[in-house]
């Protein structure tokens, strides 16, 4: 495969910042296809117009997903992308890999394709980047023999969970996201492996309201970890930090200027629902008021702490903009148990329950949050069987969000909804 | 009377076959078993991808579900069998 000559993709060169296409050239000394990735790119730049296919029939056997066919349109010109597919595999909870596993994935990589590779997906998985047909065979039977490791989700099925760190290294995590992760990812095999669903869905587990793993924002089901009592604080700590004797943030804003520490402007002024406030040298909480937003316990790591009584709370539907804008995950459950114990049966029957309903009435390609909208949030939650509560509401203030049902009400009542629409239009 | 599961397979290659577009979804397949829940017979089709008589077909955020011989695959072959 020859260079081919890409003036504007040189110009990405140009400047401080690293390129991908720097990183493409390099690439090509070993692996020739990538000078014709950088042609057909070239090409798209002057036609203004992808010259990628996307799809197709191609994965491994017996798995409906892992592998997302990718072709070009002009593989007579660009014979080295004439097939470019995409294989995701699954990453360790938490993304934790010994450099042994990094290095022997990259040399699969490199035997059986491009080389190069997307660290990481927006799923969370690991994604390989360009390989063709005839290589997938070979190629997974060497993942799942040798290195123990399988491929992720795509297509309509239920994508590769992921979660934070959890209580591997972080003091804040509620639970440990890394073992439910772990647990349902076995749990759901087939479900992860073969398509079962209208569209996509995605599990995201965080073991605190900071979402590392930004699960509110990116899956359907976001499970993240909270607690039900108080804020412990430790007086002592915080009269520490008024002094100026503990870094804020734990440090991590240390190198700059930012002058000395105020608890009032730096903690209790930010907190969103201004439940903190002191007296004398006190710090006091009106935890019945706090959200939870993690502000000031990132700020005083070592005055404040979650409450002992942990779980999480689970929100749904959080998507991408497909048909409608981006959204992000409503809460659906205020606070769940999160145990092992019991092999995480609450958590499985929340997530049975909103699939059995989603593959019914789920349109297809919708996602379970554009189901949610299309219904309603009264008529999701009862479908949920939750109760509604004052903090499913934006403004619970001023929207009567309480509708009483005929069958609710003693003695029942009647409505004529032809008489009514007379007087208030659809 | 519920459909046996060897019906519902029956039902479910038939409507691949005569379908007017070779890609379903699988909500496609639900009518050809009213009574029975939408996960058994996300089930069965998969089984009949096993076995040979369904194949996927993934636009990468979307999975079908087409006969082999109905299909063209992106590498030109007609059918896949």
């Amino acid at each position: 495969m020859a260079k081919h000559d890409t003036p504007m993709l040189d110009e990405l060169e140009k400047g401080p910042w690293p390129s991908f296409v720097t990183d493409l050239k390099r690439q090509a000394e070993t692996h020739p296809e990538c000078w014709d990735i950088l042609g057909q790119l070239e090409l798209s730049y002057e036609d203004k117009i992808t010259h990628w296919k996307h799809g197709g029939i191609v994965g491994v056997f017996g798995y409906g997903g892992g592998i997302v066919g990718r072709y070009s349109d002009v593989p007579g010109r660009f014979p080295g992308v004439e097939h470019f597919h995409t294989i995701r595999v699954a990453q360790p909870s938490g993304m934790y890999y010994s450099t042994e596993n990094l290095r022997a994935l990259m040399d699969l990589w490199d035997k059986y394709g491009s080389g190069m590779t997307n660290m990481h997906g927006s799923t969370g998985d690991m994604i390989l980047l360009g390989t063709r047909t005839e290589n997938l065979e070979p190629l997974f039977w060497d993942l799942t023999h040798d290195l123990k490791q399988d491929l992720g989700g795509s297509g309509s099925n239920l994508r590769t969970p992921s979660c934070c760190l959890g209580e591997s290294r972080c003091e804040w995590s509620c639970y440990d996201t890394q073992d439910i992760c772990y647990a349902l990812t076995m749990h759901y095999q087939d479900e992860i492996h073969r398509p079962a669903f209208p569209y996509k869905f995605k599990f995201k587990f965080s073991g605190c309201a900071n979402d590392c793993v930004a699960a509110i924002a990116r899956s359907d089901f976001a499970v993240i970890g909270t607690w039900k009592d108080d804020i412990q604080i430790d007086q002592a700590a915080v009269k520490e930090y008024v002094a100026g004797n503990y870094s804020v943030n734990g440090g991590s804003h240390k190198d700059g200027d930012w002058g000395p520490f105020s608890l009032k402007k730096e903690v209790i002024d930010l907190c969103p629902t201004q439940c903190m406030w002191m007296e004398g040298e006190e710090l006091k909480i009106d935890n019945s008021e706090c959200n939870r937003c993690m502000h000031c316990i990132n700020v005083m790591p070592r005055a404040l702490r979650p409450g002992k009584e942990k779980g999480a709370t689970i929100c749904m539907g959080a998507k991408a903009p497909i048909l409608d804008g981006a959204q992000f995950a409503t809460m659906i459950i205020p606070f769940i148990e999160v145990s092992k114990e019991n092999e995480y049966e609450n958590i499985i029957d929340v997530i049975e329950r909103i699939w059995d309903w989603w593959m019914e009435v789920g349109k297809n390609r919708e996602r379970v949050g554009e189901t949610m909208q299309r219904v309603g949030l009264p008529t999701f939650l009862s479908i949920m069987e939750v109760e509604p509560i004052p903090q499913h509401i934006r403004e619970p203030r001023s929207n009567p969000y309480v509708f009483w049902k005929e069958e609710e009400v003693p003695g029942g009542f009647e409505r004529d909804i032809v008489a009514f629409r007379k007087r208030h239009a659809a | 009377m519920a459909m046996s599961k060897e019906e519902v397979e029956a039902a479910i290659i038939e409507k691949a076959k005569k379908a007017p577009k070779p890609q379903l979804y699988i909500k496609d397949f639900y009518k050809c078993a009213p009574d029975m829940k939408p996960r058994q017979i996300k089930n069965i089709a998969n089984k009949l991808v096993q076995k040979g008589e369904l194949m996927f077909w993934s636009s990468g955020s979307t999975t079908m579900y087409a006969r082999p011989d109905r299909i063209k695959d992106e590498e030109g072959s007609e059918g896949v069998n």
